[in-house]
């Protein structure tokens, strides 16, 4: 992970600020040094607000203990919420795919995040996932049904029918439905979106 | 195109294949296509149009007139492709103006040789029918390692059998796609290729395209028993391959078979009857694409006609010449090893060092 723009003409704490933006994901040697160049124009106290910032989201952000989501108290705000309904819950992959769907505003139940995907390629089997918590949680809570929203993939259907099973003996178990993007045009659809939309037709109401 | 070995003929047909199927036969990943210590290589080719519109400039069988296909390789970001000086979205759509059919050396191990190189030959063939064929091939090819590895690193734990059946699901039904979609691609090729047989053979050699899926299935195919079938064979299966780290049963297990007068050519066809096979297969599929597209394909022979004897060049050049004709590539170290009705009816190029001559 070393700088392919050769850090020599930078002063050495200075190089060490750009290694370390570099380390991020999407952050190329550009953007790196725009970042320390523009942090070090700064004032001192928003620079202290910025490292404080770092420091206190990592010693304070944990899990939920419920559902897995990212939170600095022991039970999530959505977890916390009373106006949300208890009885469906969400399944996504991570905390991103949650606060996706939050974005949408649509969604009023709960969720359980898993923490990944089943990837035996990757070392990822069932037990390194929040998979048994969501088990016990969906027996215990009276789920009356777990809405699975995991991406298409091979992973991401290996490690929805492999929940579906182990869920149906407790609760309804939904997938959520793949297809055309609204406003898209139909014309210009790949192939595999197209096939995966007819495929999951629905009869007209 | 004439010149030694090493002086890059090869290298100017892969470039030709590359912009016209986005693959190459040589290599799959993209860092081999790029010079060393180069960070891109660029293909940039210029189509004349369908027949009778050829530009001297040109090559191919396109369409639409003069279009300019560009492909970008970059080891870091990925392809992009341009169509006439326009970036398009995606590079599949690149596809069209060139198709082409390669035909190499390697192709002649197509009847000896194992089966995985029929299964490649006839998948080549499917993509060209069925676009989806590209994504099904991958997800099932996935698929198939994800098992293996579940198995080799014992990751199932107590949950193992609830594991393997939500891969047997997904198998089933792409596996289904594969059979279904492999079958019906030979069912168009075969009359195609045993026609080109009998040709090449002067009337007399019966040739049958056997398919023999990896999965037992009965009857015609509707898509629902064959899942089925192909279901329940995953899961007899399952013991043998917890003992073998290998699943027996899919299309990763299919055979085809080339029969010549209803015995297997591949064990009692002569060295010449095998030979004339592969010239028929690739003929039927230069073929089937001229029919669904309605443009004769280019044709890309790759050091591949020397080593036919005179009277089977002169059978494929007579097949290319049919009709409106097949512009062709060819690729040899030196003329002397054409017929003459070759070398009169082209148009020599010498490759030296990389470099087109006169």
């Amino acid at each position: 992970m070393t700088c392919e723009i050769p850090l020599s003409g930078f002063t050495r704490p200075l190089a060490r600020l750009i290694d370390q933006f570099e380390r991020l994901p999407g952050i190329g040697p550009r953007t790196a040094q725009r970042l320390a160049l523009h942090l070090l124009r700064q004032p001192e106290e928003q620079i202290h607000s910025f490292a404080d910032a770092l420091l206190a989201a990592r010693s304070q952000v944990g899990q939920c203990q419920s559902c897995f989501h990212l939170s600095a108290e022991p039970l999530c705000e959505i977890c916390r919420n009373q106006e949300r309904h208890t009885g469906i819950l969400c399944v996504v992959a991570d905390s991103r795919d949650l606060l996706a769907l939050e974005r949408t505003r649509e969604y009023k139940g709960q969720y359980h995040v898993l923490g990944g995907l089943i990837s035996p390629m990757d070392g990822v089997g069932p037990e390194l996932l929040h998979i048994q918590p969501l088990v016990n949680r969906v027996d215990r809570d009276q789920i009356s049904e777990v809405i699975l929203a995991l991406t298409p993939s091979v992973e991401g259907d290996t490690t929805s029918l492999y929940l579906a099973r182990l869920l149906k003996p407790f609760t309804q178990v939904s997938r959520i439905a793949y297809g055309l993007p609204v406003g898209s045009e139909l014309e210009y659809a790949d192939e595999v979106t197209l096939a995966r939309a007819l495929e999951g037709r629905r009869p007209m109401e | 195109m004439i010149g030694s070995n090493g002086e890059g003929k090869s290298n100017l047909l892969e470039a030709v294949e590359l912009l016209g199927s986005l693959r190459s036969h040589r290599c799959s990943s993209d860092r081999d296509l790029i010079q060393q210590g180069q960070a891109t290589a660029l293909v940039r080719g210029l189509c004349g149009g369908g027949p009778g519109g050829r530009g001297e400039a040109g090559v191919g069988a396109g369409a639409s007139q003069g279009d300019a296909l560009e492909l970008e390789l970059r080891r870091q970001g990925g392809r992009q492709a341009r169509r006439n000086g326009k970036l398009l979205e995606r590079q599949l759509d690149l596809v069209g103006p060139l198709r082409c059919v390669g035909f190499s050396a390697l192709d002649l191990e197509l009847v000896r040789g194992e089966p995985a190189l029929r299964r490649q030959w006839l998948d080549r063939v499917v993509l060209q029918l069925e676009p989806v064929y590209a994504e099904l091939l991958s997800r099932y090819g996935r698929l198939l390692r994800q098992r293996a590895q579940l198995l080799r690193r014992g990751l199932g734990g107590a949950h193992l059998a609830d594991l393997l059946d939500a891969f047997d699901q997904q198998m089933a039904l792409i596996g289904t796609r594969l059979h279904r979609r492999r079958r019906r691609a030979l069912l168009r090729l075969e009359p195609l290729a045993a026609a080109w047989q009998r040709h090449l053979s002067g009337g007399n050699e019966q040739l049958l395209l056997h398919y023999q899926p990896g999965t037992v299935l009965e009857g015609e195919e509707a898509e629902a028993p064959w899942r089925e079938a192909l279901a329940w064979q995953l899961r007899q299966q399952r013991d043998s391959e917890l003992r073998l780290g290998q699943c027996g049963v899919g299309p990763h297990r299919d055979e085809i078979q080339l029969q010549l007068g209803g015995q297997p050519a591949r064990r009692y066809g002569s060295a010449g009857q095998q030979r004339s096979l592969v010239l028929a297969l690739k003929l039927a599929e230069l073929e089937l694409i001229r029919q669904l597209w309605g443009e004769p394909p280019l044709l890309l022979l790759d050091d591949v006609l020397a080593e036919l004897d005179p009277t089977r060049q002169q059978l494929l050049l007579e097949a290319v010449g049919q009709g409106e004709g097949y512009q062709c590539l060819v690729s040899a170290t030196h003329l002397g090893s054409f017929s003459d009705d070759w070398s009169k009816t082209s148009q020599v190029i010498r490759v030296e060092k990389g470099l087109i001559g006169a």
